[in-house]
């Protein structure tokens, strides 16, 4: 198992080093081939891992229940008193579905990245940040200790700053790529803050920072629900910085900026949902503060609703989808809140399928339109792409929540649970979202892929490079993924089929997860206290209603588009409001950024390190200097000199002991 | 004593036994093979190499030994020394091949029959330092190993640099080894033995003490702290560092300092532990304070070293004056009487044979091609010869101690072991010590890679000989940097002496 996380690194290895090497082979003429060895390399790896993956899960399914789990210790890496640190791959239903989830969905979008990347003077840069950050992804997935967890955490946002700066030359909206690479880094340092106050704290509480002994010494009871809240507390900040929930999410939107493979893997399908794996693996510790609890309930809500609502009125095709995925964070936070955490595990699953492949039909539809993203500038692409377009429409319909599509399955899920054990109000908004998920989704591809064509003639033609060629359909290392990632939206809900439609075989996927959570649930214990009458009332509400938006988003886009226009003109306020993101950015501009930078400047800069620091270091060093030039003449170089200096120097010891005596 | 014992007892001397046959090796094969001198250095590597099977032996010797009636000789066969010996071992084989591409050895070629006899000289000696239990053996090892490596400082004698270290370091040197004879003295005078073992019974009854005891003790510690140059003995080491053959220079400040490590650390603990509490630390006897003498020692050492390498423009200088810092971080690794501490030099001596030698035969090999070993020349180095730049660069880096390198390990166990004992105070001097160590490493790197060097030099290729040396002794750094266990574990168990 633990070769899943190696091989990566060996793809990464052969990119970072010889990738330059290889793409200078045979020089200009050759690049498609060199290109070539280097996808090959880059998603052979991921694609052995995965295979290695699905082998390690079909030797898990066929072990007894409480045999599955396997701790692979490979070296003990820090052993300092009672602090022992292994780089030790913990081997268990959780961590074997995440890891599932990112080599297959990772190998897909690898493959997929050879022909998005084609002809990019990146082209072995990529693969090799891509490959590095699938061995740091699987790193803090198959961590059994925080350390590992932590080390994989640092690793995936380094790679995603790397990637999102990828074009570190090119302008991105005000100002460049790396500026939205600087922000990321910043943003997430906040979260990774509060996340090593927990972890120290955890290590002050347990006096231990494995996952086994933690979890178990934190079933057992003598821990005060205090300490339990402030620990699951940092480690919620650090969730809320890695997944992008509010009030940390500013990050996500700007992160857009790098090529689109990487928005589908690293800021859709895998790293971002780090924050929530983390909840899930800490469920009895977040289970013991259920404080702490209802809060990550109420910030999935409150992101989810959020983040929706600025999504409908987004024109960039990338912003609408980044929306679309804290919003989906929302409800996995939510699921994590209400206790439910096999159904946020499921929705990071169905997710990451369907987010994918939005993504990656998103990426053929920029590709084909020279890497213009504004949606006001498509429309009608269905003719020319015809399986872009159909593998896009399969992923709205999932992430609307149509059944029997994935998304129907984790969304309802969630949406139950919130309010069998969170209450009305948690199921109000999170069903309100889903109806808001479905109208901005359909909007989105309403105005991309049907009505009238609205690209081509609005810009002026010089600042078109292929003019006259049109749209056209990606090639087939591109739509293969999207073909693969589309029957996994559709057929991926399956494992996870409640109870009330399955029968007596239950949820497969839910009790394939129990023994990860049982625990926690234990703790809760709230469970069952609601009939099937109910569940399938609401399951009904939230269909008709997903289904409503969709038709309502067909009418306004397509059929009468003056409304659109008229209802923005009407509700100016609104629509700016959310048009500039609740002024969320410019809010924190205001009250953190400036402030900073000003203080920085005047106070800290000319004061305090020209002046203070500057001033203390300089004299510091003039003091050793002089102090050292004394030291310097006493060696003479005479050697009686140094004879008598010893003896002085047996002196003065004597002298010292005859005082001390 | 019978014979019969005698003969037995000889099995525990087995590594001294082969580098004894070896220096009549060399000898005769010069004798034989005339103007043929291919031969000695290989002959030196197969020894040592045989020498390191015998030592590996001693790992597994109980370092608590069944002689409690008493009849304790004058050699230890233990863990502990095992663990000194072959960081002595590997040392000499690095600087046997440092000798193969040194141009100021090769020079005086007709002479190598010399250059290999003195070595195992100087290995003989270090052996029965690092094992002695006698004040006698303790003398007459350390004189072995002067005498040696006084000749092997003067090496080649047409250079006036070379003779004038030599002369110094016999000057010095023998004054030194006077004052600790005269220690020797009074302390027999006033026991009756010079057996440690036998000391530390002595010493458990209540009449010992006073100054004339104190006295004792100091003129010996004078004479082990000339071997590791601890303040204020260490004023020989800039110029001779400076004058000797690098190769030399690089021995000395790893093996001799080992050795002179070994039996330091086999002295106090021998001759004045009361006990050893359940946490690992050594309660000495209430008769001399070794541990300030030691801290007030350490301290010294080390800042004097630092400060005065702060304005060398002299590579072996500059790397004499960090080598005299480095032995007082050492020291206070034994200033902290413990076993963590014992842990911690372990650890540290492991890791810095291969930093120090590292940059020294970087050095050597700079000066092979540029002819200097001056900071100034080293301006642009880093465009026209990349790979020893880089090597250098590491290896400076790990004797600041920065991670992920192995000399950041090295200082971490030193440091806990000091908070732990609770010497925070101790603690943060060492600290800023580092840091003012940080800035006379990072100039050396900053005239490589940022100053534009004068005139423009060629690109420079590396010997693939050389090569590959500097692979074997990077590779320790950056792996003991990150997996460490094994290198801590092997500590862990070598801090058994014979008694204890």
């Amino acid at each position: 198992m633990y070769l899943t996380v190696l091989l990566p690194l060996l793809g990464f290895i052969i990119n970072g080093a010889f990738g330059s090497k290889i793409s200078a082979i045979g020089g200009s003429a050759s690049d498609r081939r060199n290109e070539k060895v280097i996808g090959i390399i880059g998603s052979g790896v991921i694609g052995l891992s995965f295979l290695i993956t699905i082998i390690a899960f079909f030797q898990t399914l066929a072990l007894p229940v409480e045999e599955r789990k396997t701790i692979i210790n490979l070296f003990t890496w820090l052993k300092v008193s009672s602090l022992d640190v292994g780089f030790a791959y913990q081997v268990d239903q959780l961590s074997l579905i995440m890891a599932l989830i990112v080599t297959g969905v990772g190998f897909i979008i690898h493959v997929y990245s050879i022909g998005y990347m084609h002809g990019d003077k990146g082209f072995w840069r990529f693969f090799a940040y891509m490959n590095l950050f699938i061995f740091a992804m699987m790193n803090l997935i198959l961590a059994d200790n925080f350390v590992l967890l932590f080390l994989g955490w640092e690793g995936v946002g380094l790679c995603s700053y790397l990637l999102i700066g990828f074009w570190y030359d090119k302008k991105f909206e005000k100002s460049t790529t790396s500026d939205a690479a600087k922000k990321a880094f910043v943003v997430n340092r906040i979260g990774d803050f509060g996340f090593l106050l927990g972890m120290f704290l955890i290590y002050l509480t347990f006096n231990s920072l494995n996952f086994n002994e933690v979890f178990t010494r934190a079933s057992a009871f003598g821990v005060p629900e205090t300490t339990f809240a402030f620990i699951a507390i940092f480690l919620f900040i650090g969730a809320t910085g890695k997944s992008a929930q509010i009030p940390l999410f500013v990050w996500l939107p700007d992160a857009m900026a790098g090529p689109t493979p990487v928005s589908a893997l690293i800021h859709a399908a895998t790293m971002v949902t780090a924050g929530v794996y983390m909840v899930a693996r800490c469920s009895i510790i977040f289970a013991s503060a259920p404080a702490i609890l209802t809060v990550v309930a109420v910030i999935g809500t409150l992101t989810a609703l959020f983040a929706a609502t600025i999504g409908i009125v987004q024109n960039d095709i990338k912003k609408v989808l980044a929306y679309s995925t804290i919003s989906q964070l929302g409800y996995m936070f939510l699921a994590m809140g209400v206790g439910a955490f096999s159904a946020g595990i499921f929705h990071v699953m169905t997710h990451a399928f369907f987010k994918a492949l939005l993504f990656l039909g998103a990426g053929s539809v920029i590709h084909s339109m020279h890497h213009e993203q504004d949606i006001q500038h498509y429309g009608g692409l269905r003719k020319h792409m015809p399986k872009t377009a159909g593998t896009f429409l399969i992923a709205a319909l999932a992430i609307s929540g149509i059944p029997p599509l994935s998304g129907f399955f984790s969304k309802d899920e969630i949406l139950w649970y919130s309010f069998a054990n969170g209450g009305f109000l948690f199921w109000l908004i999170g069903a309100l979202t889903a109806f808001i998920t479905a109208f901005y989704m359909f909007r989105l591809y309403f105005l991309t892929f049907e009505g009238k064509e609205r690209f081509g003639h609005e810009k002026p033609a010089s600042t078109r490079s292929n003019r006259g060629e049109h749209p056209h359909e990606s090639p087939n290392v591109m739509v293969i993924p999207l073909i693969i990632l589309a029957v996994l939206s559709a057929i991926g809900g399956f494992i996870g089929i409640p109870e009330i439609f399955s029968g007596e075989h239950g949820n497969i996927f839910h009790g394939w997860l129990e023994p990860v959570f049982k625990n926690a649930e234990r703790k809760l214990a709230i469970y069952g206290l609601h009939t099937h009458f109910q569940e399938i009332l609401l399951m009904t509400i939230s269909v008709a209603g997903a289904a409503g938006s969709i038709f309502f988003a067909r009418y306004i886009y397509l059929r009468k588009p003056s409304i659109a226009s008229g209802t923005a003109k009407k509700f100016k306020s609104i629509y700016n409001l959310l048009w500039n993101k609740y002024f969320v950015d410019e809010l924190y501009d205001a009250t953190v950024i400036n402030p900073i930078v000003k203080t920085s400047d005047s106070f800290l800069w000319r004061i305090a390190d020209n002046k203070i620091i500057d001033g203390l270091v300089n004299g510091i060093a003039s003091l050793i200097e002089s102090a050292s030039v004394v030291i310097r003449k006493m060696q003479t170089g005479v050697a009686q000199f140094y004879a008598v200096i010893m003896m002085v120097g047996i002196a003065a010891a004597l002298f010292w002991i005859v005082l001390s005596l | 004593m019978n014979f019969q014992s005698l003969i037995n007892s000889l099995q525990y001397i087995k590594p001294e036994i082969v580098i004894a046959v070896v220096i009549v090796l060399v000898v005769t094969t010069d004798l034989i093979m005339g103007k043929n001198k291919s031969l000695l250095p290989w002959i030196s590597i197969a020894g040592l190499i045989v020498a390191s099977f015998f030592v590996i032996e001693q790992f597994s010797f109980k370092a608590v030994s069944s002689n409690a009636n008493g009849s304790i000789g004058m050699i230890t066969a233990d863990p502990f020394g095992a663990f000194f010996k072959i960081i002595v071992i590997v040392s000499s084989i690095i600087i046997v091949f440092f000798s193969l591409s040194s141009n100021e050895i090769k020079e005086a070629f007709e002479r190598h029959g010399e250059y290999y006899t003195l070595i195992f000289g100087m290995i003989l000696g270090m052996f029965f330092m690092i094992s002695s239990a006698d004040l006698i053996l303790i003398y007459l090892s350390i004189e072995l190993l002067s005498l040696s490596s006084y000749i092997l400082a003067g090496f080649t004698k047409h250079s006036l640099r070379n003779s004038e270290a030599s002369l110094k370091y016999i000057i010095y040197g023998g004054a030194s080894s006077g004052i600790m004879l005269f220690g020797i003295s009074i302390i027999y005078g006033l026991t009756g033995t010079t057996n440690l073992y036998l000391l530390n019974s002595f010493f458990h009854l209540p009449q010992f003490g006073g100054f004339i005891f104190w006295l004792a003790c100091i003129l010996i510690f004078a004479g082990i702290g000339f071997k590791i140059s601890a303040a204020p003995f260490h004023f020989w080491t800039p110029d001779v560092y400076e004058g000797a053959p690098i190769t030399i220079t690089a021995y000395l400040s790893i093996a001799s300092k080992a050795a002179g490590f070994a039996l330091l650390i086999r002295f106090i603990k021998v001759t004045f532990i009361d006990s050893v509490d359940a946490s690992g630390y050594w309660q000495l006897l209430n008769l001399i304070d070794w541990k300030s003498f030691l801290i007030l020692i350490s301290i010294l050492t080390m800042t004097l070293g630092n400060f005065a390498a702060l304005w060398q423009s002299n590579m072996k200088r500059l790397l004499a004056y960090s080598s005299i810092a480095h032995a007082g971080y050492l020291l206070l690794g034994l200033a902290v009487l413990s076993d963590q501490g014992l842990i911690a030099i372990l650890i540290y001596f492991a890791i810095y044979a291969f930093m120090n030698l590292g940059a020294f035969f970087v050095v050597m090999i700079i000066a092979n091609k540029i002819g200097s070993e001056e900071i100034d020349d080293y301006k642009g180095l880093g465009y026209s010869m990349p790979f020893l730049s880089f090597s250098i660069a590491v290896f400076l880096i790990s004797l600041t101690g920065i991670p992920p390198t192995a000399g950041f390990i090295a200082k971490l166990y030193l440091f806990i072991a000091l908070v732990d004992a609770k010497m925070i105070a101790v603690a943060v001097i060492a600290l800023l010590n580092t840091v003012v160590s940080l800035y006379y490493y990072i100039k050396v790197l900053k005239n490589m890679y940022l100053v534009r060097p004068e005139k423009e030099m060629p690109a420079v290729l590396v010997s693939p000989a050389a090569f590959a040396m500097l692979i074997v002794l990077l590779v320790p750094i950056f792996l003991f940097g990150i997996y460490f266990t094994p290198l801590v574990n092997l500590a862990k168990s070598s801090i058994g002496l014979m008694g204890f």
